[in-house]
């Protein structure tokens, strides 16, 4: 009996409940899609935090430094202060169900000179310059703002190719496609230039070669001075993982890029108060539209509640009808609501990030629940209900 | 009369009104608390993303290369070239003056230090060889203007933590790096002989300095005795600026050269962080400015992304609240059936009695987004200073909005159930069915 009451009473003022139903899905929309925009904006801010390269550094633990010693005569950095490349293991494939790129550096000094048939720049004095041994291939990985110019097709691929910075180019009158002479310690190498790097740092000053090529020319077979690191994961995860590295690796110093972590925790921090401020507004929104709704409702309801009164119902009988319904509404609002919530944050993750949000399932129960309750709370109108007097409603004073 | 049964209307049954005032003013609210957020929203990230530090980087056009590995430079002393400090007054001056966030100029001198107060222990003498780093703490610029501009690596480096204070400027007082400390048993408030060559100076150590990277290996004092001890009065060798860009589009990243007149102008007068790299290179001849990519990019994309984030979470608050005013009015049409039935009855036609109803939901819309935007203003004060720590500005240009924003949502939302009550015929609705 009371379903069928029910029933009779959703169909009778579909109007009037459409437009409730509306407010509570559009509320759900919104509020589902920000939960799992929410959700997942951690994870997108930290594969967006990517785009700034390595945030953690491995590096020798460092010796007191020299610099007035090495400086004059030193080609070579001083080999205590290198680590050894079999470190590189010991650095986990992935963090936080993510991959994670680890990069070896080995940084030396060296002469520099183009090689060509043109007697004034065969005549010329070398350049000296960093020389930065590397995996050139994943160089955008821990460096992705980098401009690289150049990369001709046809370089000979049998020949070693290097990458050099921009102002060491101007230095050195090197465009792609040249060969150069490298000379440290009494050891030659050479190699082609594949393309001029702008990096806006000091990294514009040096030449990248590749890793095994940088050991054998800096006579430092295995050896490197740093390892870059860009992992994924939040500030307090990259925290823990500098902890698990260091306690790993006890031969060396473990340090997180902290210009960059820092920003990328004060940034999550911001966009997270804002996305929940803003669910909680749209509820707000939502209960208030509700409430109209259910008030309009409540006018309309007075005769049929009086009828129930009149026939024995008691109020608190009429009153749970009254609610269940708006519950149901609720919990109908919620789930079509949250359906289409999600799907909206797919576009939305889409839109802003390139990569639509991973779908948390968990969202469609918590949005319907939420949603129960603000059409309850919205419900709230109806109370006035129990105040009416049947006597009053039938002769027609109402 | 017609005005008189309006004004009876709201008169009469106050009530009611109040209610669907007070939601339409709530839901006007939320309007303009979030547009008022979301319109400085861009400012607001930017300013954020300055704690990056500096994306821009000045050295002398004419300077060798550098032989840095692991922040110590390896060239010969004197190598290279220096730019006059003087000269840096200059940067005031640039069109996009006011988007200098701040810039330090930047000395390095190799030195050897000596602890002299307490005098250490005889096992633990001895000269420590260090890179001193010779910049600006807080460092106040006279504007042309007459402003007074602070700045500093405080603003350059903001993750740069110290543990007691910054040096203070023009005096004989050190930052220490915290590891040079540790490693020489060296606190606050000790003092130590610095030396480069025959030059010496006597420095209080002041704070320790954490930043996660060389500079912990190092002493960070005031760029005047970096310059006495390297002998390179009123010059420096490297300036970090830290400026305000927008992200540069696909129009930022043509080349100036090929561009037409009307371009370039438009080009140099939006904050590209290339087109400030311009004027600060014109203000400061013999540098090279360089943006510092890995900064000025990531920078970039990950602004323009959340800019967008906002924005469309903006609709949505916007898309709700609309929705709220919408149903509302729309709730206060439908109760009013029996009214509409009545004045029908006593031979109203329907353009008067959707004309009275319509200026009823125009004020009502008028007042509630009047009111809503006066408690908007409150709650975007409130929301700003609780996400970013900042009220956003009020901007007067959310007002006209919000009021025309009100009045379409109200009749957009009383229209479908006024066209439906209108049409209703007067002696049903009169009989109560």
């Amino acid at each position: 009996m009371f379903w069928r009451i029910e029933f009779r009473l959703l169909k009778a003022s579909r109007g009037r409940l459409a437009v409730a139903l509306l407010a509570l899905s559009s509320g759900a929309a919104i509020t589902a899609a920000l939960l799992n925009l929410q959700l997942d904006a951690s994870r997108k801010l930290t594969r967006e935090f990517r785009a700034f390269g390595a945030n953690v550094i491995l590096s020798a633990p460092e010796e007191p430094s020299a610099p007035a010693t090495a400086r004059a005569a030193a080609i070579t950095a001083p080999a205590e202060s290198l680590l050894d490349a079999g470190i590189l293991s010991g650095v986990p494939a992935g963090w936080e169900a993510q991959p994670v790129t680890a990069v070896p550096f080995l940084y030396f000094i060296a002469d520099a000179k183009r090689v060509s048939s043109d007697p004034v720049v065969a005549a010329s004095s070398p350049t000296t310059l960093v020389i930065a041994g590397t995996r050139l291939s994943d160089l955008p990985r821990v460096a992705p703002g980098w401009k690289m110019k150049g990369r001709p097709a046809d370089v000979d691929s049998s020949s070693i190719p290097c990458l050099v910075g921009a102002k060491a180019a101007e230095e050195l009158g090197t465009a792609p496609g040249d060969a150069l002479h490298l000379r440290a310690n009494e050891r030659d190498g050479s190699c082609n230039v594949e393309a001029i790097l702008s990096a806006g740092g000091p990294e514009d000053d040096q030449l990248f070669l590749p890793l095994a090529t940088a050991q054998e020319l800096a006579g430092l077979p295995g050896r490197i001075s740093l390892v870059q690191i860009s992992a994924p994961g939040s500030a307090a995860g990259i925290a823990r993982l500098v902890s698990q590295l260091s306690e790993r690796l006890p031969g060396a110093q473990v340090r997180p890029v902290r210009q960059f972590t820092e920003t990328e925790a004060a940034l999550y921090a911001r966009i997270h108060g804002l996305l929940l401020a803003i669910v909680v507004l749209v509820l707000l929104l939502t209960i208030l539209c509700v409430m109209t709704a259910m008030t309009t409702l409540a006018l309309e309801r007075k005769r049929d509640v009086g009828l129930m009164k009149m026939l024995g119902g008691h109020i608190s009988r009429v009153l749970r009808l009254f609610l269940v319904e708006a519950g149901t509404l609720g919990l109908a609002g919620g789930l079509l609501g949250s359906a289409v919530g999600l799907l909206l944050s797919q576009w939305l993750g889409k839109r802003v990030f390139g990569v639509s949000a991973a779908l948390r399932w968990e969202i469609l129960p918590l949005t319907a629940a939420l949603m129960v309750l603000v059409a309850i709370a919205g419900a709230f109108p109806l109370r006035l209900l129990a105040r009416v007097k049947p006597a009053v409603i039938f002769r027609g004073e109402a | 009369m017609f005005l008189r049964i309006v004004g009876e209307c709201f008169a009469r049954r106050p009530r009611r009104k109040i209610l669907a005032a007070v939601v339409l003013s709530l839901g006007m609210a939320v309007a303009t608390a979030m547009l008022s957020v979301s319109l400085d929203i861009g400012d607001r990230l930017a300013r954020e993303f300055r704690r990056l530090g500096a994306n821009l980087l000045v050295t002398p056009h004419a300077d060798s290369l550098r032989l840095e590995i692991g922040g110590v430079d390896y060239r010969p002393a004197n190598a290279g070239a220096f730019l006059p400090e003087s000269d840096l007054a200059k940067l005031r001056e640039i069109f996009w003056r006011n988007n200098v966030v701040g810039f330090a100029p930047i000395l390095e001198v190799p030195v050897s230090a000596v602890a002299i107060s307490p005098a250490p222990p005889e096992s633990a003498r001895g000269a420590f060889r260090a890179t001193l780093i010779g910049t600006w703490s807080a460092h106040a610029i006279m504007s042309p203007d007459g402003s007074r501009f602070v700045t500093g690596i405080e603003k350059t480096n903001p993750w740069w933590q110290t543990d007691g204070r910054w040096f203070t400027e023009g005096s004989d007082e050190c930052v220490m790096g915290v590891k040079f400390a540790q490693r020489n048993g060296l606190h606050i408030g000790n003092v130590i002989r610095v030396a480069a060559g025959t030059r010496t100076a006597a420095l209080a150590v002041t704070g320790l300095l954490s930043s996660g990277g060389s500079e912990e290996d190092s002493i960070v004092a005031p760029l005047a005795i970096a310059q006495q001890l390297d002998g390179k009065m009123g010059q420096y060798r490297r300036l970090d600026v830290s400026v305000l860009t927008r992200p540069e589009d696909a129009f930022a990243r043509r080349d100036p050269a090929t561009m037409t007149p009307e371009e370039y102008d438009r080009w140099y007068c939006t904050p590209y962080i290339s087109s400030i790299a311009l004027q600060i290179g014109q203000a400061l001849p013999g540098t090279d400015v360089r943006p510092i990519r890995r900064v000025a990019e990531g920078e970039g994309q990950m602004l323009s992304h959340i800019s967008v984030l906002m924005w469309l979470v903006t609709f949505a608050a916007l898309f709700a609240s609309a929705l709220a005013v919408g149903a509302t009015s729309a709730a206060t049409v439908l109760e009013r059936q029996v009214e509409i039935g009545l004045m029908k009855a006593l031979g109203a036609g329907t353009r008067l009695v959707a004309a009275l109803l319509v200026a009823e939901q125009l004020l009502l819309g008028l007042v509630g987004g009047a009111l809503g935007y006066a408690a908007g203003i409150l709650l975007a004060r409130l929301l700003g200073e609780s996400v970013f720590g900042e009220a956003p500005d009020e901007s007067l240009l959310v007002l006209p909005v919000i009021l025309a924003l009100a009045v379409i949502v109200t009749l957009a939302g009383s229209l479908f159930p006024l066209r439906g009550a209108v049409r209703h015929d007067p002696a049903m609705v009169l009989r109560g069915e």
